[in-house]
């Protein structure tokens, strides 16, 4: 068969390609377990970071939302948390929020994944920046520069403004979401 | 042999100096310029690199008898896919902390032209045991100008270096050495210091 003739040009491109194919099935197989692993636990950590004291967590969907109920060992109900993306300054941001339905305010944050600048944007991630919602009242958040004289101010990162802004906007919706299903109950 | 030898350190050494990726040919800039950041960041890209064009050379100079010239370009694409999904994979099950900072730029690896350029310009052409000396080489090349680009870079721009803190409080951390312009600034130098050196050993 001449090299350069059609049938082999397809047969030689469909052979590399199915074995490729074959290939990466099995890793796929091999690897899928452990990303699987990884995600989970990542959630789990963030899940503990917004609320300490848990002893237990339910996972509980309600209309299509994911919600997460702990309990302490006494089985009450600590709080709720649920995750929520927005965009930030390089791609999306994707926060845990826990909070307190019987004192209506958030416990802590946490920020599961984000692409932001590391050094500016990526402050986020500090203590420094998410402790700004440690025991906030529900409600609509104004970013300040200056450390905050009032409860509903958050202090905005200093270079990294819109990435403060951005986590501002998604705790925010994430407590409205959470408020919605729960707010009635 | 003894010739045979030589003739392949030659090709291996090539790529560390001579006709280093980065500094003499340019080529994958994207990547060098995008997530040296961090020295870590730096060092597991070369490293990824490495095993893709390693393997890629390998895999490519064994049947490149059997690829028709026709198709040889998207031959080499779907095998150099192989190994890139393959790495993604790897490094998100067993390394979650570098596969979330360096993010979309491994897979991208797969459009890296220092990985398609070698193929082309070297496997599809030698034999396989030049073709592992000249990817080893060449990963070589790359790998230590992005991990010393990565070193410059969060020294100045966060004081550290592997995330080792170095600098103490006083220090003001030039923040533009971690932003793109940073890239571009380091990298312009490192090339030029380059050149001043080969052209004093002339």
């Amino acid at each position: 068969m001449e090299k350069n003739s059609n049938l082999n040009l397809i047969l030689v491109l469909t052979t590399i390609g199915i074995v490729s194919a074959l290939l990466l099935t099995f890793v796929f197989e091999w690897t899928s377990p452990y990303i699987a692993a990884n995600e989970a636990e990542k959630r789990r950590n963030a899940i503990n970071e917004v609320l300490p004291g848990l002893e237990r967590v339910e996972e509980v969907e309600i209309d299509g939302e994911i919600f997460y109920e702990a309990y302490d060992n006494q089985g009450m109900q600590i709080g709720v948390a649920a995750q929520h993306s927005g965009a930030g300054y390089n791609g999306m941001i994707d926060v845990m929020v826990g909070v307190d339905l019987d004192s209506q305010e958030v416990i802590n944050i946490s920020i599961v994944g984000h692409e932001e600048t590391p050094g500016l944007g990526a402050r986020i991630t500090e203590n420094e920046y998410k402790s700004n919602y440690q025991n906030k009242p529900f409600g609509d958040y104004t970013g300040v520069g200056t450390p905050t004289s009032d409860p509903m101010e958050v202090q905005t990162i200093a270079g990294a403004t819109i990435s403060s802004e951005a986590v501002i906007r998604i705790v925010e919706n994430a407590v409205e979401k959470i408020n919605t299903v729960y707010g009635g109950r | 042999m003894a010739v045979k030898f030589k003739e392949l350190f030659s090709v291996f050494r090539n790529g560390i100096w001579k006709e280093n990726p980065i500094m003499v040919l340019v080529i994958g800039m994207c990547p060098t310029l995008a997530v040296t950041n961090s020295a870590e960041n730096g060092l597991a890209m070369g490293l990824a690199t490495a095993f893709v064009l390693i393997s890629s050379e390998i895999v490519i100079s064994t049947i490149k008898n059997f690829i028709p010239a026709n198709v040889r370009i998207p031959s080499f694409i779907l095998i150099i896919a192989t190994f890139v999904t393959f790495t993604d994979y790897f490094v998100k099950a067993f390394f979650p902390t570098i596969a979330a900072s360096l993010s979309i730029f491994i897979p991208l690896i797969v459009v890296n032209c220092l990985i398609l350029g070698r193929q082309e310009a070297f496997a599809s052409k030698n034999p396989v045991h030049k073709s592992i000396a000249d990817a080893v080489g060449m990963s070589i090349g790359f790998t230590w100008v992005l991990t010393l680009l990565g070193i410059i870079r969060e020294f100045f721009g966060m004081g550290s270096v592997f995330g080792l803190q170095i600098l103490g409080e006083w220090y003001n951390p030039m923040v533009i050495m971690l932003l793109p312009g940073g890239a571009f600034l380091t990298l312009g130098l490192m090339v030029g210091i380059y050149n001043h050196i080969n052209r004093e050993v002339e």
